[in-house]
This record gives structure tokens, sequence and C-alpha cells, in this order.
């Protein structure tokens, strides 16, 4: 019995040896050798669309991608992960403009810098929704309704300092009334369910968390943040359009640690154009409510970098930055 | 009635109901292995659901929830280490019952009353979706704050020797969750500047941690003192539940399963918040509350059906407004995204077939639960016939296996050998383990809740006291501790009584 575990013991380590030996072999020509490894940050439309993403891709290289969630921090834990990889491309980030907001929060001590970038993916965009029977039909009835009231409007979120923070805070001082504001953040898309209990008078969150409740008539998007309107919700006014002058969206991309060589960095880029140009990925992004917006490396990295300039200030403002 | 057709075609085709079944079979088999949990089994089989068509995938994703929601019972009965959170609460009567040779009986009456629970809620789910969602949406911060606290209240029934010790252990599950980044400011608590530390501590990490190392420790100390491998339980006959016997507490089983689907549907709450108060509900209705803790058959009665009906509640909030309950239900609701079914009030009238397949779904898996147990049972009572040094190692090895696949991250097995260690100081301080628990599950709530509510009321108190659902679980709450209070002090003034009687 125990020759034969000694004996097992002895195969499965000559196993191992053997496995990593080749394993370590340098052969960087023919990427990807193996399964590639992305990091997923946050759950929710975050997993699904990274999921969809990942399983595409895989149709598209010699090897599988593997998405691996990695959540917490609000996003810096599985920042850090990849950051701390080698820079092959068998370990790349589903990132989003949480790099900027996690770095300036402090809860991060290296910015976007620290990766480089493959390939923006798609986009999505806050929308501000209130409730059907509070009787506005603009952002100018909201904002008369608020001047004239002697209680403060409350808004939902989905956290301090979150990317919904920071559109609402943008958007309430175009639009003038920043300090009739207070902000309650809500976990877990509750804010939604919070608008129609009554409990707060607007939210801003995501269009898709809004659609079912506008069809139904009990809530009423008044606005979109972005230049133009989005196709989930052709009907809704920009807010640029109602003379708030802001233009926000928040993108979603990937990302590889910094120094990746550049003929993967294109083999992932391509992988993930046709990923994104395929007619899966343009009907899933019906059914869940993002835009597929792809854009490649050089210019993704120019905004992230403009986006990074733009959420720092925003954050000093509102005296989240550490 | 057209759509009704339409979702028979769906729920009873060949692949769908291939689909239920395979699903139950694996939550069943994530459920009962201690440390892998079905939200790690919901996780692996999401990707699996694209390919899928939606009614076949939806069935797959059901079975493993429901699956893994009874499969949970098992190793808490067995060895004593819930599967989930929410059965923590069926170690206190189900282990001690396994150690009286009853492990099969404990099993199969927790398989029934999981059933009735789960069937039950979706009973109510189909009857009244949405007025339970209408009553759901006006639970505010405030309320929850309410029902938590009412929650947390059940650890002086669950604190065993000494109230004062049941305290300690409950404040010590309170501030473990607060390591990481808090929920609503995004502050670092605890982190000591560490970015791994951010991710705070996982729940069911601390709850594999906390259950599993001290058993496996004092497992391999008794081995280690006197070498001998006594078996858990020389008997290991399947006996099954009568009807006679569930008959018999067919009330305490509607009860718990009325509780369990309420709490369900308060979005934020979830299963081991109902588990535990049914437990302690039935404690405190029962003729002999002495024998709870013992191996009192009820003491796995109610928490199994509440949990179980919790199930049927969480779909409300989830499928009428879009909120997931617990972590699992998130993952349930990306995998319904993904097929295009967005949830809110149009998915009933826009995609009314795919919710009759849903309500389908969940008795088909149900009743797989039931057949598939009821073969699995005669197997994992022979569980407790391989001797409990081996038996260790091999629990050792799944949790760590498990804890790392919640998140992928090897802080998280470090977290578990330290929170076990911990646990182990704690058992022979004689600190009891199920309030830490509680504190753990109630503690990120009652925090969160407190603190949104005192955002909305711009921090007044008045939304606490004016509001008469808030009002009522304060009042239970106080109730609650008056009398354990009182329970507590009178056996020692009966004591004094008595001492005092011959100096007189």
């Amino acid at each position: 019995m125990l020759k034969l575990t000694r004996r097992t013991l002895c195969g499965a380590a000559a196993a191992l040896l053997l496995y990593t030996g080749l394993a370590s072999a340098p052969a960087r020509a023919d990427f990807p050798e193996k399964p590639v490894e992305m990091t997923v940050l946050f759950g929710g439309t975050a997993n699904a669309i990274g999921q969809i993403l990942a399983d595409l891709m895989s149709k598209n290289m010699s090897q599988p991608v593997v998405a691996v969630s990695r959540t917490g921090g609000g996003g810096a834990v599985g920042y850090s992960h990849v950051q701390a990889t080698a820079p092959d491309g068998y370990n790349i980030v589903w990132n989003s403009n949480s790099v900027s907001t996690a770095h300036h929060k402090g809860n991060m001590p290296f910015n976007y810098e620290a990766f480089t970038p493959i390939a923006r993916i798609s986009t999505e965009v806050p929308a501000l929704g209130v409730r059907a029977d509070a009787g506005w039909n603009s952002l100018a009835d909201m904002v008369k309704a608020a001047k004239s009231a002697d209680k403060k409007l409350k808004v939902g979120i989905s956290g301090k300092g979150a990317f919904t923070h920071l559109t609402s805070a943008a958007l309430f001082d175009a639009l003038g009334i920043a300090d009739k504001v207070v902000y309650v953040p809500y976990g877990k898309g509750k804010a939604p369910a919070e608008l129609l209990g009554g409990r707060i008078d607007a939210a801003i969150q995501w269009p898709g968390q809004f659609v079912s409740h506008a069809k139904a008539g009990t809530l009423k998007v008044l606005a979109v943040t972005s230049a133009e309107r989005i196709a989930i919700m052709p009907d809704v006014p920009t807010a640029k359009e109602q003379g708030a002058d802001i233009d926000i969206t928040m993108w979603r991309g990937l990302a590889a640690p910094k120094g990746t060589p550049a003929d993967v960095v294109a083999k992932l880029e391509s992988a993930a154009k046709m990923a994104v140009d395929s007619d899966a990925f343009q009907a899933a992004s019906k059914k869940i409510g993002f835009t597929p917006a792809y854009m490649g490396s050089s210019d993704f990295g120019t905004l992230i970098a403009s986006d990074d300039d733009r959420i720092s200030k925003l954050m000093g403002e509102l005296g989240l930055k550490k | 009635m057209e759509a009704l057709l339409t979702a028979l075609s769906l729920a009873f085709s060949f692949d769908a109901l291939i689909a239920v079944f395979i699903g139950t079979f694996i939550g069943l088999v994530f459920g009962s292995i201690p440390g892998l949990t079905f939200t790690v089994a919901l996780a692996l089989v999401l990707p699996v659901t694209f390919a899928l068509q939606p009614a076949t995938a939806i069935a797959l994703l059901l079975g493993t929830y429901i699956g893994g929601m009874t499969g949970g019972s098992v190793s808490a009965i067995l060895l004593g280490i819930p599967g989930t959170p929410s059965a923590a609460a069926t170690v206190l009567d189900g282990y001690p019952m396994t150690r009286l040779g009853k492990a099969s009986l404990a099993l199969g009456t927790a398989v029934a009353v999981s059933a009735i629970g789960g069937l039950f809620s979706l009973v109510v789910m189909m009857l009244s979706v949405d007025f339970v969602a209408k009553m759901a949406i006006r639970f505010g911060p405030a309320e929850i704050f309410a029902l938590v606290l009412f929650g947390l209240s059940t650890i002086c029934g669950l604190a065993e020797k000494s109230l004062l010790r049941g305290l300690i252990a409950g404040v010590i599950g309170l501030m473990v969750m607060t390591i990481g980044l808090d929920q609503l400011e995004g502050v670092q608590r605890l982190t000591f500047g560490s970015t791994t530390m951010l991710q705070g501590v996982n729940l069911l990490v601390a709850m594999i941690g906390l259950f599993a190392v001290p058993h496996v420790i004092s497992v391999f100390n008794t081995y280690r003192l006197d070498r001998q491998t006594q078996m858990q339980a020389a008997d290991v006959k399947a006996e099954f539940p009568s009807f006679k016997m569930l008959k018999q507490h067919f009330g305490l089983t509607m009860r718990c399963a009325a509780l369990g689907t309420g709490i369900g549907a308060i979005p934020g709450t979830g299963g081991p918040i109902a588990a535990f108060l049914a437990y302690d509900h039935a404690r405190r209705f029962s003729k002999r509350p002495d024998s709870f803790g013992k191996g009192n058959v009820e003491g796995v009665i109610a928490p199994e059906t509440a949990n179980n009906s919790v199930t049927g509640g969480t779909m409300i909030p989830l499928l009428s407004l879009g909120i997931p309950g617990d972590p699992a239900t998130a993952i349930v609701l990306s995998g319904l995204l993904i097929h295009g079914l967005v949830p809110g009030p149009m998915l009933f009238i826009e995609h009314p077939a795919q919710i009759y397949a849903i309500y389908l779904a969940i008795i088909l898996a149900y009743i797989a639960v039931v057949v598939i147990q009821f073969f699995g049972i005669r197997m994992f009572v022979h569980v407790l016939r391989i001797p409990p040094h081996l038996l260790g190692v091999a629990i050792i090895v799944m949790c760590g296996i498990g804890a790392f696949a919640i998140r992928n991250s090897v802080f998280d097995v470090y977290t578990m050998g330290i929170v076990g260690l911990f646990g182990y100081i704690m058992m022979r301080a004689g600190i009891p383990t199920t309030p830490v628990i509680l504190g753990l599950v109630l503690g990120p709530t009652l925090e969160r809740e407190y603190r949104t509510a005192m955002t909305l009321s711009e921090g007044k108190f008045d939304i606490f006291y004016t509001s008469p659902a808030a009002l009522l679980f304060f009042g239970l709450a106080l109730l609650i501790v008056v009398l354990q209070s009182m329970a507590n002090l009178r056996p020692a003034s009966e004591k004094a009584a008595l001492k005092e009687k011959p100096n007189a």
C-alpha cells in the first residue's frame, strides 16, 4: 500500500516537473498557447457582457478566453491582480472608467498607465429616471419643482464615488441646483425600486434598469447624459438638448499589464473586433441594454487618458479625491 | 391559457427536463460538499447556458439554485458544517440528530419540508406576485433595518450557556464584516493600506472557516490523543420520515413557509435571516424548548422550510423589480438578461410563456430534489462510516478549494485558515459560534440600511419611529430581549431565594 503510494507520488512529481518545464519554454511566436484569463471586476451587467465577450473571443482564437470573476474594492482588487501578472497577454482585464475612480479615491496605488489598452468594447450611458406621477416631463420641470420646494431633492445613485454619482454631480451642477440635492447611495440595483416606493425623487442608473418600468408607465426617464440619444431609448432626449451642457458615457474595454508585446496586443485586439462585430454580440447588446462601440488600441489609450483627467477634476470638485 | 400551453411545451421539452434534472443534481452536489457552494455552481453553469434555448437555460439555472439550497442541509446534518449560509441554523439540531443515530431521518425530513416550503412560496408567487411586489416596495431602509435588528435579537436564544458570551460572539461577527471597503462611501476600513484587504472578509469564506476548521482540528486532536477511529454513528440505516410525523408538524411547517416567503420577498434580506427567525420561532413556541439543540426534529423542520420558501420569495423582487436578493440570485439575473428576459412589470406582459416556464421549472426542480435525495440519502449516510480523521483531510481540502473558488482569490484561503483558528480558540473558550454567523450575515445589511435611512432622513431619527412596520419589528425585538433577560434572571433569583431561606 505504502509502496504504491510512493510510486504514485513519484509519478505525479515527474509529471508536474515535465508540465512546468513545457509551460516555461519560451515560445511567444504563436500566441496564444494556453487559455487567456480575463478578469471581471464587477457582477451584474459587467459580468454578463464580459462572459459573452469571452465566449465570442474564444471562437476567434486558437485558445479559449476564460472570464474569471475578481470583484471587490470598486475594481481595485481585480486591477491589482492583473497589474501584478507577467505582461505576456495571458492575463487581461475587462476594464472600465473604474480604473480612474478607484485610483483617485485612493484605493489603488497605480493608475491607468499601469496597463496597455487593447480595445474599447462597449459603452453605457447613465439615465435619469423619476416617478411618472411626479408630473415632470422634462429636466426643466424637475428643476422648477426643486427650486420652489423647501425640501431637498433626493437622488438615488449606486454608491459614493461610483460612476453614477459623478454623473449626477455633473448633471445637477449643470442644471444649477447642485445645492438642492441629496445623494442616496443604494447597491445592487435597488434605486429604481426605491424610486417606485416613493422614498427618493429621482435616480441616476443604467437604462436597462428603467426600460421595463418606463414601458409599464410607472417611471419616466427624463434624460440620458451622452451627447447623442441612445438606441435602447430613442425617445428620451439628452441632457444637452435640454440645456445642460454635459457629455458623459461610461466605456468598457480590455487592457493588459504594461509592457505586453505589440504583436500580442494586436492579436487580442483583432479577436475583440471580430467578437464585437459578430451578430451574437449585437443581439446581446439589445437584450442587455448597452452599445457595442469598438475602438482600437491607440485611440482607446487617448480616450482613457482624457477621461481620467476629467474624472480626476470632477472628483476633486466633489471632495472625493484622495 | 395559450401562454400556459406554450409554457408546458417549453418546460416539458426533453432538453428542459434534462436541464432541470442536471441542474438540480449539480446544485445538490455543490451544496452538500462542505466548502463548495451553490453560488460557485451557478457561476460555473452560467456560461454553459449561453448556447441553450431560454427555457432550457432558465431550467438549468433554477435547478442549480434550488438543488443547492436543499443540498446545503446535507453536510449541515451529517458533519455539522453547513453547505450554505442558509443551512447554518439547520446544524443546531440536525447534527445532534446524527449523533443520536437519526441522520437519515433528519435528512429525509429536511428534503420533505424543503420541497413543501419551496412549493408553498411558489404558489404564493403565482397567485400574488403584484401584491407582494407592491408590499415589498414599501419596505424601505428603515423597515429593513428594523427587521434585521429583530433577526439579530435571536442571538439571545442562540447564546447557549451565557448571554454575555453570545453577545460577545455576535459583536465579533459584526466587526469582522466591517473589514474592507465600506459599502456606501467606499472608504477603507481596517485594511492597513493593503489592496488585498480591500475585498474584505467574504461571508461564505468566514462561514467555511468557522464551522469546518474547528471541526477538523478537534477531530485530529481526538485522533492524536487516543488513536481510536471512532465512527460518528454505528447505525446508518436509512430511515425516512413518516407522513404521520410530517402531519404532526404541519402547522409549524406552514408558519415557517409563510415566514420564509415573506422575508424572501423583501430585497436585501434572504435565506439565513429567514432560517434563524424560523428556528427561534419553533423553539419559542415549542412545548419542550429545552430539547432544542439536542436533536429535536422541529429544529430541522423550521429552518429548512424557511430557507427553501425564500427561493420563491426572492423570485418576486427578482422578476418584478429586477433586484437580486443574494449573490446566487444575482447570477440567475445575469442568466435572464443574457436570454433577453429583462425583469420588471413588462416581463409578465411581454413574456407570459417564459414566466409560466419559470414556475414549472421550479416545480420540476423540487420533484427532482425529492427523487434524487430519495436515493442520495441512502448513499450520503455512508459518509459516517469513514473514519473521522480521514474524512477531516477530505473536508479541509474541499474547503480550501471552495474558499478559493468563490472569488478566485488566495487571500480567501488564508482568511479561511485564520478565521478557522480563531473559531477553534472561541470553541475552547466556550464562546458559541452561531451568534458569530448571525453577526456576519446581518452586519453588512444592518449597517447599510441604517446609514441609508439616515441619509434619506438627512440625519433625523423620525424615519424609524414614524413607520408602523419598523415600529412593529422594533417592538418584537424588544420583546425577545426582555423575555430572554427575564428567563436568565429568574433562575438566579430563585436560587438566591433558596439560599436566603436557611439564613432567615
